[in-house]
């Protein structure tokens, strides 16, 4: 008996998701926690996450220009509004308290709210028939990693261990099985919002770079060497997303 | 499709002079841009750096905004040559600052009378002012409308540094007719990059992935090592974001429109 083709796209979503807990790995060798280690930690996220974001918007602005621009600036004013709530309150995360702890939270929102896209960005794809069913999965999951690793930097370099680097990573691609299902059962009215979605996600994570990521990388370590991770791994990220 | 204008380098009739001396003129045109670098000084003596760096920080995201949009252009992606040119657009910034001695060094001054300063600052302006006349040239080749876009990425660019280095020479007792000229004169490299980049690449298109990879890694390392470091110490983390993205955002919409 054949899978329900709902059932399967929830499933082949549900294993890119579990894919971005792989990103926690490289941090099993990371234990020194310096200032430092934050600041190349923070500089190869802000990296990864400009690149995500460059795929995103030539991704989104295919759909349509404007309905990206748009739901860019809904991001940013997404991320101002969660820093506004987030200073109100004495937050803590696992070991970290006060500014870390706000920092992590804050990630973790952004890179959950962004998943949401790109869950609809997956039924979308899975709209065009289940025949490249396997390759857009095994894409899709690639392209997780470096989100996982994302994450990973900053909560890593805070203190939490990996397997928390970990299952926070997977918890935050959750949005994707979730957000896949009625995106390939509606694929006409999710491809009309598809644009918005995209906009957001890469305005929200351009933001976050911008305003806490890099401030905080020059403050805790020199400039060339921050710069120097910055580029690269920009560089890096646009390069990995175009192989897929 | 849009794109295939781009990619169609045949067209481009190398024995036309016109096209070189349009780019000629636009670079000149951004050059000319250092010496509004002066307005601030006129009047009060020292500029304000609260307005430096709103200017670095408008600078930055359109200078991103530029390495995504030459990113992005070619629809089959980033040739990796494209990738190593990139890594030496990186290292070429990076190793003239380490030549010049600027790698930590807040390039802003604003009240910093050590000639010394001064000549470093100027050293550093032009060498990286040659990169950016690689940007100019690569941005004409893809094509015009796109080009000047980033003649006024870059002119932008221009005045914060014109500013500094007129403050630098006004506190050294020069009149600020010659401060301004000096500004302007320190972007010749610019311009001599922009045309030889357009002339060459014109005539020689296989250059073009290397010559873009070199541009996008130099606008990304400048951003990154000067712009938004000097526009966090000058202006709240908030603004600079602000400022930058929005920037960005005007940057997605007209390379949509000028491809």
């Amino acid at each position: 008996m054949a899978l329900n083709p709902a059932l399967l796209v929830f499933l082949y979503a549900l294993a890119t998701a579990l894919a971005t807990g792989l990103g926690a790995i490289p941090f099993i060798f990371v234990s020194r926690l310096s200032g430092a280690v934050v600041a190349y930690a923070s500089a190869i996220a802000s990296g990864l996450m400009l690149g995500a974001s460059f795929g995103l918007v030539a991704e989104g602005t295919a759909y349509g220009g404007w309905q990206t621009i748009i739901g860019g600036g809904v991001g940013v004013g997404f991320i101002l509004l969660t820093q506004q709530i987030l200073q109100r309150y004495d937050v803590h995360f696992g070991v970290a308290r006060g500014v870390g702890a706000r920092k992590i939270l804050l990630m973790l929102v952004v890179m959950t709210a962004h998943s949401f896209s790109e869950g609809v960005a997956v039924g979308v794809a899975f709209g065009g028939g289940m025949v490249l069913a396997t390759a857009i999965t095994v894409a899709i999951a690639v392209h997780n990693v470096p989100e996982g690793l994302a994450i990973s930097a900053v909560l890593r370099s805070r203190g939490e261990s990996v397997a928390v680097c970990a299952a926070w990573s997977v918890v935050s691609s959750l949005p994707q099985p979730v957000m896949a299902v009625p995106a390939f059962l509606f694929v006409d009215a999710f491809r009309v919002a598809l644009p918005y979605g995209v906009g957001f996600a890469a305005g929200a994570m351009v933001f976050m770079v911008l305003v806490e990521l890099l401030p905080e990388a020059f403050e805790e370590a020199r400039r060339p060497i921050v710069a120097l991770l910055v580029s690269a791994t920009l560089v890096g990220m646009v390069l990995f997303q175009q192989s897929l | 499709m849009v794109f295939s204008t781009v990619m169609d380098l045949q067209s481009i009739d190398t024995n036309a002079f016109a096209p070189v001396l349009t780019v000629l003129g636009y670079a000149a045109i951004a050059a000319g841009f250092a010496s509004f670098g002066v307005l601030p000084l006129i009047g009060r003596r020292q500029g304000s750096s609260v307005l430096l760096g709103l200017a670095n920080s408008l600078a930055a995201g359109l200078m991103l905004g530029a390495a995504y949009a030459l990113m992005v252009v070619d629809p089959d992606g980033l040739p990796p040559v494209s990738a190593i040119a990139a890594m030496l657009g990186i290292m070429y910034v990076l190793f003239t600052h380490w030549a010049i001695g600027t790698t930590e060094l807040d390039l802003n001054r604003l009240d910093e009378t050590d000639p010394t300063y001064g000549y470093k600052v100027l050293l550093i302006n032009t060498l990286h002012g040659a990169a950016e006349g690689v940007a100019i040239g690569v941005a004409m080749i893809v094509s015009i409308p796109f080009g000047t876009f980033v003649v006024v990425a870059i002119a932008v660019h221009n005045i914060p540094e014109g500013t500094v280095l007129s403050a630098i020479l006004a506190s050294l007792g020069a009149r600020i007719r010659d401060a301004a000229a000096l500004a302007i004169a320190a972007n010749i490299g610019q311009v001599l990059l922009a045309v030889a980049t357009f002339a060459i690449v014109s005539a020689a298109p296989e250059v073009l992935p290397w010559a873009a990879g070199f541009a996008i890694g130099a606008l990304i390392y400048l951003v990154m090592a000067e712009l938004l470091p000097e526009g966090y110490r000058e202006v709240g983390h908030t603004s600079v974001a602000l400022v930058a993205i929005v920037a960005m955002g005007m940057v997605v919409v007209l390379t949509g429109l000028s491809l």
